[in-house]
């Protein structure tokens, strides 16, 4: 009999729990890129009043997440 | 009360805020943005939700896109929250007229100069058409001392509105 391959705990996400995050670290990404990250910080800890995007609820989390993209098309020419 | 149809948009200039002509949260926004020359800071958690904030993108005849609106600013209170919230496109007011109208105040701000003024308008929304009577104050801002970008804040008060 095979044995099943190593997955650590840390590696596992929930299946709800993960397009959330894969948007998350795309949205972040793209704001860097853009040198938007000031722009990201200062939204999060004045108007959500929380040092990370992690620390958000879910419906919260969806709220930013809209925020961001509508920065992305405020200051990125396509 | 609203007697014209004839569109206004017209500068008053940030003295009157200085002689307290203003709005006094309006007012507050633009005492706390000038004490800090215009760099973001603990201050301006307190004015987020009557905020619009858009970008220093200028292009063509419209004022700059959208990305934030507060949950208490005038333009939700008046465009919604479907549309504050719509995904898609660059946010823009919905009346073309109104976006044409107002650009030169963004314009003013974004050379350096703080944009204080009266306007007074139609709406030509999907509802119908709403007579307004606003004042506006619009500021350039950066996040940090250092930072090279700057965006603009849009502080709107309602002084009179009427369905048609």
């Amino acid at each position: 009999m095979q044995t099943p391959p190593f997955i650590p705990q840390s590696a596992y996400f929930h299946e709800h729990v993960q397009p959330g995050d894969r948007r998350l670290k795309k949205l972040k990404a793209e704001v860097d890129r853009h040198n938007l990250t000031e722009m990201w910080d200062m939204i999060l800890t004045l108007d959500y009043q929380v040092a990370s995007a992690h620390e958000l609820s879910h419906e919260t989390k969806e709220e930013f997440y809209g925020i961001i993209e509508l920065l992305l098309k405020a200051f990125v020419k396509e | 009360m609203l007697t014209t149809k004839r569109p206004v948009f017209t500068e008053l200039g940030t003295e009157a805020i200085d002689k307290g002509l203003a709005d006094p949260q309006l007012s507050a926004f633009y005492e706390s943005m000038m004490s800090s020359s215009g760099l973001v800071n603990e201050n301006l958690r307190e004015h987020m939700p009557y905020l619009s904030l858009c970008s220093d993108k200028l292009e063509g005849i419209g004022p700059p896109p959208i990305f934030y609106v507060g949950r208490r600013s005038s333009q939700r209170s008046l465009f919604g929250d479907e549309w504050a919230m719509q995904q898609g496109q660059e946010l823009r007011t919905p009346d073309p007229d109104l976006e044409y109208a107002s650009a030169e105040g963004y314009r003013a701000a974004l050379s350096g100069r703080p944009y204080y003024g009266y306007a007074r308008t139609a709406l030509h929304l999907e509802g119908g058409t709403i007579e307004i009577a606003f004042e506006r104050l619009i500021m350039t801002l950066r996040p940090s001392a250092h930072s090279d970008r700057r965006f603009c804040a849009y502080f709107g008060v309602i002084q009179d509105l009427q369905q048609q």
